[in-house]
């Protein structure tokens, strides 16, 4: 007969208001098998721990129920209180009487509440009866990273790894690095200039020995586990032969040939067939649009191997993949903005002079395509009177996306200061819904952009932008003062929101990592494991995660570093036994387990005779991979599989005690 | 008969040339009105075999892991009809049986009777079995070698009973309705597992029915236990399920087993795009994880 032990807790108030705890721990007395049962004020304290290694002791007990709090609580600390008795860890049960009881019942009298608690604290103790004794696991760790995206968040992820003298992969999509930091013109709220602080780290970054920089590649396909991630990278051709080319851009000059230019946003803006998005792109190295250029398209031109000195124009070279083993992964893929045609009223798309913010940004940029002045799209004139409206798309669930995109509020207020500095007499109108300016310094910059470089702030909605007579008018209320106001402006600015970046939640399976409704990727705590996903190993930096200015994106780009340099500062890894196990005897060989588990954790495994000879082939799980999530157990038709920790039966017999 | 003739040159060529140790074929029965599986070894004994609409086994049954002795006795040839075929693209698809393995003799069938009692020779749109009253496989889709030539395709039994009418009219019933159909067919089952016996498909080494450590689905022939084993059954058939109606032809309490495979077949087929048994490559739908799954049902 089992010894178990009976703990339940008060925790405060939160049980004890609406369960008796006393009488929980009386009823439990009355169990086969339970010999010691009592109920105390808070478990988890130090003094309710060493209670719980006193009776383990004095009662030679062999199994312990903490009714208690969810076991995402306390589970280890009173398992690692048990294995400090003398008791396996996987003897030690949690009966979750606060989150799933005593928080949901308001009864006062505390009967329902006792009786569930009753209830569930029975289940949890026919279970234990059933647990066996488990060990955790050792598995070896590769020590290499890989990092995904190479914005701001993961330069300074990848720096800050390599630094630690581990070894990083860094893929980006696009021919360079830099992300959106490098369309920037000037940063808040201390207006440095946004290439100037960035092109150091991009460069460093290429330079430092332990980083391999794959720029224009993709990662396809990532199998594995934490510690042991198989990734494949396709790196697109980019018809010029890296190890051969100086960045001298001869090619880039001579070529004769234009496409429109992603870097500088709007539609009109033209750059080379061969091209890199900017003068400081890092790597230095020029790529050929196959899409746009004629040599792909009908076979002509070629001007730019002949003029090319090192020969290193190859317009056969073929897409190639790239295998790498891989222990963590930083995600860092960053944002887009939200395509706002759709919204008619502010005329995007329609009328020229309707910009977004980013196309703001490169107006205002040095190395923009205006030289850092700030004309209008449609003549070149220079605007007297510019309109910035903020929430577009923004805090709009029934049109756009109901959350904040949090950094508009800043940029917009630094817009009207860029313009002032730029055109002196200019007149900067801003149509806002609230001011969110929470972060330091921040309030005081807009204060300043209000104050001092005299912006006009209008609480209101714009309810049409139109065109009349060379000018773009604008209509919108003022709630303040309760009033109709038409600007007659010369350019139209709209701060839109912030979306993920196109193909998130197709990256998001390939990783298998959970995303929100919108496609932004899931922490896994809001609060309290902010750059950790729930796919062990895999930890996430910026934007992809939600809304987030560029200090938060570097410190989370930290933040996820310093995760995966403390997982490679481990020998090996130390992983949790409750893991899928296969009874040999009874598997069919169908394969269903293998094509449902997504972590790729199931192998085909010939049986041999003594002879050699394969007899049969069984499913075997692969301990490194598996993550305990139970998919082959659901799937597995003849119940040849059950899950360490959580077996059939254990489940069977807390059922059959509420029975 | 021509096809007769043509299954016994080409059984006794197979059995000759040691291309196979057996041929699993259809025969009479010791007094020469019923037909049931032979198992032919020696080319002499090749003339027992005979092909006839009473010829409604599910052949492939034996050449499954159910069956270890039959696979000791060496390489099979198997008689197939069209839907016997299809059996052996899932049963490829599991993993149960390489292409290589096995000699399918394929052979056009132009309809079965639904039970052989009920023949009187010729098949009627009153005795034909329902699964050839919705018949796209007249010609096997899958054979090493067709006996005789292929039929046209297309059912020719009009005015037949037909399953997917029947589903449809018990859909449009009300959910109470439907729930006391099944209970009245369910409490009925006498749990001697006839259906799972008969079901090439039904291989598991150890039946989830047999497992003990939990006993999950009860034992007697009770209703609770009925429903559950009734339900596993069809639940595990959805998407592998191939309508060779052995299952409902074996039952011994007339459980309208097809009527609930193939409700379910319908289901799969509109979520997934997926019709099991017309190939041999992939896994069956709802076991593989896919981009492209409508996900719809999650609301």
């Amino acid at each position: 007969m089992a010894r178990i032990g009976v703990f339940v807790c008060q925790c405060g108030n939160n049980i004890a208001s609406t369960v008796d705890t006393q009488k929980v721990a009386e009823e439990m007395k009355k169990i086969p098998g339970v010999v010691y049962t009592q109920d105390y004020k808070f478990m988890c304290s130090a003094v309710g721990q060493e209670l719980l290694k006193k009776v383990v002791k004095e009662h030679r007990l062999d199994g312990i129920v903490v009714a208690a709090c969810s076991p995402h609580m306390h589970e280890k600390t009173f398992r690692k209180a048990c294995e400090a008795a003398g008791l396996n860890p996987y003897r030690c049960e949690i009966a979750n009487i606060r989150e799933q009881c005593s928080w949901v019942h308001h009864d006062k009298t505390k009967k329902t509440g006792t009786l569930k608690s009753t209830d569930l604290t029975r289940m949890t103790i026919e279970r234990l009866k059933k647990n066996k004794p488990l060990k955790t696991i050792n598995i070896p760790l590769k020590k290499k990273a890989l990092v995904i995206g190479g914005g701001i968040a993961g330069i300074q992820a990848a720096l800050d790894i390599a630094e630690s003298g581990y070894e990083v992969i860094l893929v980006e999509k696009e021919p360079s690095i830099g992300g959106h930091m490098a369309q920037l013109s000037e940063t808040f709220p201390t207006m440095d200039c946004s290439q100037c602080i960035l092109t150091p780290k991009m460069v460093e970054l290429s330079m430092h020995e332990k980083v391999r920089l794959l720029t224009y590649s993709e990662v396809e396909k990532v199998e594995g586990y934490i510690g042991n991630f198989r990734v494949q990278i396709r790196k697109k051709a980019k018809s010029v032969i890296e190890d051969l080319c100086t960045g001298c851009g001869e090619c880039i000059e001579k070529c004769p040939f234009k496409a429109d230019s992603e870097f500088e946003v709007m539609k009109g803006h033209k750059r080379k067939v061969i091209y890199v998005p900017f003068p400081q792109a890092v790597p230095n190295i020029p790529v050929i649009d196959r899409e746009h250029c004629p040599k792909f398209l009908k076979d002509k031109c070629g001007i730019c191997a002949k003029v090319c000195g090192p020969k290193a124009i190859d317009y056969s070279q073929q897409d190639e993949i790239i295998t790498e083993e891989v222990g963590a992964i930083v995600v860092a893929t960053g944002y887009d903005l939200m395509p706002v045609e759709s919204f008619g009223e502010y005329g995007y798309g329609r009328i020229k002079d309707v910009v977004s913010g980013l196309y703001f940004e490169r107006l205002a940029s040095a190395s923009g395509p205006t030289g850092g002045e700030i004309r209008r799209p449609s003549d070149g004139k220079v605007p007297e009177t510019v309109v910035f409206i903020q929430c577009v798309g923004s805090r709009d669930p029934k049109r756009g996306v109901p959350y904040c995109s949090k950094i508009c509020c800043m940029y917009s207020a630094k817009h009207t200061m860029l313009y002032k500095h730029k055109v002196h007499h200019g007149q900067a109108y801003v149509f806002y819904m609230d001011i969110r300016s929470g972060g330091k310094r921040y309030d005081e910059f807009v204060r300043r952009a209000i104050e001092e470089e005299g912006a006009v702030y209008l609480r209101g909605r714009v309810s049409s932008v139109y065109e009349r007579d060379g000018k773009v008018i604008v209509e919108g209320a003022d709630t303040l003062s309760g009033t109709q106001v038409e600007i007659e402006a010369d350019m139209v600015v709209l701060a839109t929101a912030i979306v993920p970046r196109k193909g998130a939640k197709e990256l998001a399976q390939r990783l298998g990592i959970s995303y929100d409704t919108y496609g932004f990727y899931n922490e896994s705590h809001p609060k309290l494991r902010p750059v950790e996903t729930n796919t062990a190993g895999i930890f996430l930096a910026g934007t992809c995660q939600g809304p987030m200015d560029i200090p938060d994106s570097v410190a989370q780009g930290s933040a996820a570093a310093s995760k995966v340099i403390s997982l490679f500062s481990r020998e090996d890894l130390v992983r949790e036994p409750i893991l899928a196990e296969v009874d040999e005897r009874v598997c069919n060989a169908c394969w269903d387990c293998y094509y449902a588990c997504p972590y790729s954790a199931i192998e085909q495994h010939p049986l041999k005779g003594r002879d050699g000879s394969i007899v049969r082939w069984v499913a075997r799980v692969n301990e490194g991979a598996c993550q305990g999530c139970g998919v082959c157990v659901a799937a597995c038709r003849s119940k040849a599989i059950d899950l360490k920790g959580y077996t059939d039966e254990q489940v069977y017999a807390a059922i059959n005690a509420l029975v | 008969m021509d096809r007769e003739k043509k299954l016994r040159e080409k059984a006794r060529e197979l059995l000759e040339s040691k291309e196979v140790d057996l041929v699993i074929g259809y025969g009479w029965t010791r007094y020469g009105k019923r037909v049931a599986p032979v198992f032919i070894t020696r080319p002499e004994d090749v003339d027992r075999l005979i092909w006839n609409p009473m010829c409604v086994n599910n052949l492939t049954l034996y050449i499954t892991r159910k069956y270890p002795d039959v696979k000791a006795m060496g390489r099979p040839a198997v008689v197939v009809k069209g839907c016997d075929a299809k059996t052996v693209n899932v049963l490829i698809q599991e993993g149960q049986l390489k292409r290589e393995d096995v000699v399918l003799l394929g052979i056009p069938c132009e309809g079965v009777v639904y039970r052989q009692e009920l023949y009187d020779g010729e098949v009627t749109k009153e005795n034909v079995s329902p699964k050839c009253v919705v018949c796209d496989v007249k010609n096997p889709p899958l054979y090493d070698h067709l006996i005789g030539e292929k039929v046209e395709e297309g059912s020719g039994f009009e005015g037949a009973r037909n399953i997917y009418q029947e589903i449809e009219e018990l859909d449009k019933k009300p959910e109470g309705e439907r729930w006391a159909f099944w209970m009245e067919h369910f409490e009925r089952c006498i749990r001697c597992y006839a259906c799972r016996q008969i079901c090439p498909l039904c291989y598991c080494e150890r039946c989830i029915a047999e497992k003990n450590m939990p006993q999950w689905i009860d034992t007697s022939a009770h209703g609770r236990g009925n429903v559950a084993w009734n339900l596993k059954r069809a639940m595990d058939l959805a998407g592998r399920c191939v309508f060779c109606g052995e299952c409902e032809r074996a039952c011994p309490v007339n459980i309208p087993l097809n009527l609930i495979n193939q409700k379910l077949s319908m289901v799969v087929e509109e979520s997934f795009n997926h019709r099991p048994g017309y190939e041999s490559e992939g896994h069956p739908p709802l076991i593989v994880y896919s981009l492209e799954d409508r996900e719809d049902f999650i609301r």
